[in-house]
């Protein structure tokens, strides 16, 4: 394993240092045991992309990618994720060009309040960069934890659809 | 945003270290892995533990592997991981199924095969906020008196909501359990108890370390259908895992256990009796629905009715028996 | 804000709308560039990036957060608050209690009932009862565990029944009797005579569940008061303006001495279009420790919050003559308010008055009735009141048609009230394409080939419904326009848009940009849109009741076009030609008598009007003229135009487990004009979404009282007990648009949001019958309903009794 045998915060509420591997930087912070990825992404990191929605790992808003798989950042504890490489919506644009998924879902219309959009992305990134082709049924199992209150997800299913196809089929 | 409550933290990267922390603040320390049962029940306050050991650095619980026949599984192997394994997809056919429909694709790479079986019981009055539990009162599994879903009720009947235990359980899988200095096995139907305050068997100071699917297990015709309201993130409210070892066309043996009722997946009795010598026909699992549909009392422990969940007893167990016959077809066209 | 007293009349050419050459539906020049072109929606990219900014993305220097106790109890009497303790602790640094904001608000003015903390008595589980500040949301938590709160419990109100049965269980003292929060009665024509007079009279009760918003953003708020005596808050609202009035009133702050700003919004449909708790509390906790406060709602809060859609129980007597023409209606409609008012005046006019579009009705009477009950308050959600009606009305629709023998697209068809025409209750009705979108989706959906022949299990269903494009009114009686649109231009080319448009997602602020790249010949990238800051923006009433691309839009093209004939002007003199020969498109200003050498860059245009006029400046502004029924609450349901929408549903029935599966919901909507299809089908899609899940699954309940626990606890305040559909739920949606062209509208544009949501119930409720033979009269149609009914009676005969009645395709 790539950490220390054992990272023992002293007392609860002490703040220790964290440090993430964010978007392909170090990034460092000191927080108490009791913080969440998502906050300490939001809070201290100022990656404010990342949405909180449900608090606990119901809606998929908070989804970033840890080690190639999306998951919850809202149930994560940022603790547990030091040594873990994490890609969220900042780090997903290439030279500050937006990336084919995100150009679509904004052409497609896939994100209307926008609020799920950074998760719904992250899921569907990590889905491109595993199976490049995904047919309609795939993409929509690999969003099945993302909920989206504006869209009805056709539009959505759409741009990933038109994304892939920008893609080149091997990632 | 929901808070959660403080804590020290603790994260080993070595099994012994693990347990040595557990031999000293087993009873103060919550074991987390994946965190999608504990984190969300921390921030619920249904846990206030002083430790929390995070166990997800210790490598080497994390393994699927072929020992003597068996598939061993380390505990803290992802659900995707088990999903998409490709011995497990092929011959374990119906953990790979219960795997691949735990909640959402999020919660199934972060959460564990450990910690899938080690859920905490669930409960229409227990799985809500501080604030939400103050307004009811509180109930006998967390800091009340009284069962809200039992009125008169001493033991709480919460429900064990796992997706994979029903199919360890049917496929006579066993658990390995260790502590500091000691080491012991259990068959997985017996690792669960009928308390939904805690039930399993494990006591402070214990993980579980591997558990065991026997050669025996493999290429059962079995079959693993569950209820929920949506196609994905809910818990099931109702479960049903089937399993059959089929000799010449007849069955030899088969269990059946049906979950998300009490605190303990049922085990419906009295199968062999039933299936023995039998074809795995419509019949049979007709037979076998109605002695479910005797056996199984669900409560208002989770969503839909309990009138509901019980009709969908037969007609699941049906599906179940359904889906190990074609896969029991499929394998013997190929 | 005071407003002047008596009635200060405008004059009257204020009123007059400005006239355009061509109208308001016609390109500035020919063909449309920009309008009706698949665009980018202007924040779009900030969204897909993460870039866009919410309200809980913001964070000041200094902030603190805070956080609410809540009532435990349905409704008890506050005894005493003693926050001493939370006081005490280190890091806590303001308690705020009732007393602290007395003062009654409410959306409607005259129906002000709610304090931002309870004063004297608690209304439902979850009421707000007192606030902390502290250095943390943790700490705030922790403070809220020691504030003590000594409660008075007393008898809960938790449904309609009980609201009558026991008006002496008052919920709500500003009632002006027992529960009762709004009657309405409205008659027109003569109902019983035409019901008497009727081949087929069908009575039915329905039952349509609560349920919530569920946007994705928890509302949250920052508020910042300054040493000046400034009050800034930034706020995930869809109403800056009324929450600029009520934080006025409330605070006690002269409103030009606050500013509401809202961020980026992630979701509201209805769910944030009045003041909540969070706001106030905020505010004055700002005031109190003279640092900024963030306050965020957790998901359990929002639930709480609520004002969603009400619960109503509705009795429907319709008639119908054997040649197909619909008769009279009488419908008896009570509503479950929750405990306080929000819109539900309002609500209760709209559950009667905007039923009588799409289809001429002979007689129409409706009496309903508001009830408080110790619930979260209802309000607007997503169609708000309408949808309720439209639901029992349309399954009553396909009650009679199949009781007559005729196809139910057929008999609506029949009774299609037309365009240009009056409803029976004095609505005007102008553009109407409703026909078209029966057509629409009779065709797509394969109507013909599928009615009455699909096998048992499967089955398709219709309905149609129309909804308003605003309201004709303010919410709070004024003679000032209803919006407001300011434009610069500079001279580097670019034009900023000022509008107090609060965009939700739906695109509002991507309308203004359209119109003014429209008119002025600009590129989307070289607009700027300022939107919903009291500082900065002219005043927009907000975005509800589908106003803001009716109006807003309305407003933008006049303040567009006044900057396009200054352009003109200036440009016509330079070359001595005529100034409808002058265009604006794609960047380039030229006339068309000689475009090679008349011809110059927009900038370039932009400084010769500049150096020919000064500065560059306009204003549009928005008021619609004088509608509705000449009679008490003739008003509330009046708009300047009427969109329309039909669904045909098709489902697929378990018949062991009785789940639904809505496998396509085919939606057809005129929306006048799309000034953008990918937006109007967006809308037209998250509609169709929402009412199939409020159909099948979704439903905002709570607990009956037992001897162990009180009354009213929410079934599950969170996204995992309260279910919305995930992407394997949803069904396959097919978005058609219709464009009837409406002749007030801008470009001829209608609204989208929110009347494509009205039909997806009663379609899908007519498809399960057309499946299994059972009538879906109650919401949701979850598995175990569904079952109980397949169970009980014969299905199985009442089904192929309907395939005989009905020759197919007829």
């Amino acid at each position: 394993m790539r950490e220390p045998s054992i990272d023992a915060a002293g007392t609860a509420l002490e703040p220790a240092l964290c440090r993430l591997q964010v978007n392909g930087e170090t990034r460092t912070c000191a927080i108490p045991p009791n913080t969440t990825l998502l906050d300490a992404l939001r809070y201290e990191l100022g990656l404010t992309g990342s949405k909180q929605g449900c608090d606990k790992g119901d809606c998929g808003a908070c989804t970033v990618v840890v080690d190639d798989q999306p998951v919850l950042a809202c149930i994560s504890l940022a603790f547990a994720c030091q040594g873990r490489e994490i890609v969220t919506i900042e780090g997903v644009a290439e030279s500050g060009r937006p990336h084919p998924l995100q150009d679509e879902l904004d052409l497609c219309g896939g994100a209307q309040c926008g609020f799920c959009t950074p998760g719904i992305l992250m899921s569907a990134w990590a889905l491109l960069r595993a199976n490049p082709r995904p047919k309609r049924e795939e993409i929509a199992h690999a969003l099945s934890g993302n909920l989206c209150r504006c869209t009805g997800y056709t539009k959505i299913f759409e741009a990933v659809e038109r994304a892939a196809a920008r893609l080149p089929e091997r990632s | 945003m929901l808070t959660l409550p403080a804590f020290q933290w603790s994260r080993p990267a070595r099994l012994g270290d693990a347990l040595a922390h557990l031999a000293e603040h087993g009873t103060d320390s919550l074991v987390v892995a994946g965190g999608t049962d504990a984190v969300p029940n921390l921030k619920h306050r249904l846990h206030e533990p002083r430790w929390l050991l995070s166990i997800a650095g210790l490598g080497e619980l994390r393994f699927i592997r072929e020992q003597g026949g068996a598939i061993e599984i380390g505990p803290l192997t992802t659900l995707s991981e088990i999903a998409r394994h490709p011995k497990i997809a092929a011959e374990l056919k119906s953990l790979a199924r219960a795997a691949s429909l735990v909640a959402s694709p999020q919660i199934r790479n972060m959460g564990t095969l450990g910690g899938n079986l080690c859920l905490d019981t669930r409960c229409t009055y227990y799985n809500q906020t501080l604030f939400w539990r103050e307004a009811l009162g509180f109930c006998l599994k967390k800091s009340g008196t009284v069962c809200h879903v039992v009125p008169q009720g001493k033991r709480c009947v919460a429900a064990h909501s796992s997706d994979v235990a029903p199919v360890l359980i049917s496929l006579g899988a066993e658990i390995e359990i260790q502590s500091a200095g000691a080491v012991r096995q259990v068959a997985a139907e017996d690792f669960f108890v009928g308390d939904g305050v805690h039930n399993n068997v494990l006591v402070p100071g214990e993980l579980v370390t591997r558990v065991i699917v026997p050669a025996a297990a493999r290429r059962r015709a079995a079959g693993y259908q569950k209820l929920r309201p949506r196609g994905a993130i809910d818990f099931p409210m109702l479960s049903v895992a089937f399993a059959a070892r089929i000799q010449n066309h007849a069955c030899e043996e088969a269990r059946l256990v049906v979950g998300a009722l009490g605190a303990r997946p049922r085990v419906i009795g009295g199968l062999d009796a039933l299936v023995r010598g039998r074809a795995l026909d419509d019949a049979v699992a007709e037979t076998v629905a109605a002695a479910a549909y005797q056996q199984c009392r669900p409560l208002t422990n989770v969503p839909y009715d309990h009138d509901y969940r019980h009709e969908m007893v037969p007609v699941f167990v049906r599906r179940a028996i359904r889906e190990a016959q074609e896969d029991m077809a499929r394998g013997e066209g190929t | 804000m005071a407003i002047p007293g008596g009635r200060v009349m405008p004059r009257e050419d204020r009123l007059k709308p400005p006239e355009w050459p061509g109208g308001r539906s016609g390109a500035p020049h020919g063909a449309f560039s920009v309008i009706g072109k698949r665009n980018r929606k202007i924040e779009g990219l900030a969204k897909v990036t993460g870039r866009a900014i919410y309200a809980d993305d913001i964070a000041l220097p200094r902030m603190l957060h805070a956080k609410i106790k809540r009532s435990i109890h349905a409704h008890a009497r506050i005894l005493s608050i003693d926050a001493r303790d939370a006081l005490a602790m280190p890091g806590v640094h303001a308690v705020i209690t009732g007393r602290d904001l007395p003062e009654y608000f409410g959306i409607i003015p005259w129906t002000q009932d709610e304090q931002a903390l309870c004063e004297e008595k608690a209304r439902y589980v979850g009421d707000a009862i007192a606030a902390v500040a502290a250095d943390s949301e943790y700490l705030a938590d922790e403070a809220l565990s020691r504030i003590r709160v000594e409660y008075e419990p007393l008898p809960a109100v938790t449904g309609i029944d009980e609201a009558l049965a026991h008006p002496e269980w008052r919920v709500n003292e500003k009632s002006a009797e027992g529960n009762l929060s709004k009657h309405v009665h409205l008659e027109f024509g003569d109902v019983d005579g035409e019901l008497g007079r009727s081949d087929v009279v069908i009575e039915a009760e329905y039952w349509y569940e609560g349920s919530t918003h569920a946007p994705i953003e928890p509302h949250c708020c920052v508020a910042d008061f300054d040493a000046t005596g400034f009050l800034t808050l930034y706020s995930s609202t869809q109403v800056a303006h009324y929450l600029h009035r009520d934080l006025a009133r409330v605070l006690g702050l002269p409103p030009q001495r606050i500013r509401v700003i809202q961020p980026v919004v992630g979701g509201a449909f209805g769910g944030k279009s009045e003041p909540f708790s969070l706001e106030f509390c905020a505010a004055r906790l700002s005031m109190t420790t003279g640092r900024p406060v963030k306050i965020l709602y957790t998901r359990e809060e929002v639930f709480y919050a609520h004002r969603g859609r009400h619960p109503m129980r509705l009795s429907y007597r319709t008639g119908i003559r054997r040649d197909g023409t619909l008769t009279g209606v009488d419908a008896r409609i009570l509503i479950d308010g929750g405990a306080y008012s929000s819109f539900g005046l309002v609500t209760t006019y709209y559950s009667g008055q905007l039923l009588t579009a799409p289809y001429r009705m002979g007689a129409y009477r409706f009496d309903s009735t508001r009830v408080f009950t110790n619930k979260p308050c209802c309000g607007p959600k997503r169609g708000h009141g309408s949808v309720q009606p439209r639901f029992a009305f349309e399954c009553q629709i396909d009650k009679l048609a199949e009781a007559i023998g005729r196809d139910p697209i057929e008999v609506r068809r029949a009774n299609f009230l037309g365009e240009n025409t009056r409803t029976v209750n004095g609505m005007r009705v102008t553009s109407n394409g409703f026909l078209e979108c029966l057509e629409a989706v009779e065709n797509a959906s394969g109507w013909k080939q599928k009615f009455r022949r699909l096998p048992y299990g499967r089955g398709v269903g219709v309905a149609g419904s129309m909804y308003i494009s605003g309201t004709n009114y303010c919410i709070y009686p004024n003679e000032m326009p209803q919006s407001g649109v300011q434009i610069k231009l500079d001279r580097s080319g670019r034009a900023t848009v000022f509008c107090g448009a609060s965009d939700i997602g739906q695109g509002s602020d991507s309308v203004l940009a359209y119109v003014v790249a429209e008119e002025l010949g600009l590129d989307l990238g070289d607009i700027r849109v300022v939107a919903a800051d009291t500082d900065l923006t002219p005043v927009d009433l907000g975005s509800y009741s589908s106003r803001e691309t009716f109006m807003v839009g309305n407003a933008c093209l006049d303040a567009a076009r006044k900057l396009r004939l200054l352009i003109q002007q200036a440009l016509s003199e330079r070359w001595g030609c005529g100034r409808d020969e002058i265009t604006l498109a794609a960047g380039v200003a030229c006339s068309i008598r000689d475009p090679g050498r008349e011809c110059m860059s927009v900038r370039e245009a932009f400084q010769v009007a500049e150096a020919r006029h000064g500065t560059l400046g306009s204003v549009g502004w928005y008021q619609s003229p004088k509608l509705g029924g000449d009679y008490r609450g003739g008003t509330i349901g009046a708009s300047p135009a009427y969109s329309f929408t039909a669904h045909v549903a098709e489902v697929d029935c378990d018949l062991e487990t009785g789940f639904v599966r809505v496998k396509t919901l085919w939606v057809a909507h005129d929306c006048g004009r799309a000034l953008n299809p990918v937006t109007v089908e967006g809308q037209m899609e998250g509609s169709a979404y929402m009412g199939f899940a409020e159909a099948l699954m979704e439903e905002q309940v709570f607990k009956p009282g037992t001897p162990a626990h009180g009354a009213g606890l929410h079934h599950g305040p969170s996204l995992l007990d309260y279910r919305i559909p995930t992407s394997l739920d949803t069904p396959e949606l097919h978005s058609i648009i219709i464009e009837s062209i409406d002749p007030e509208g801008p470009y001829g544009a209608k609204e989208a949001g929110e009347g494509p949501l009205h039909p997806s119930v009663p379609a899908i409720a007519n498809a399960i019958y057309d499946a299994i033979g059972i009538r879906c009269d109650a919401l949701p149609f979850h598995p175990p309903r569904i079952l109980r009914q397949l169970r009980s009676g014969d299905p199985r005969a009442a089904w192929e009794r309907a395939r005989a009645g009905v020759p197919a395709g007829r």
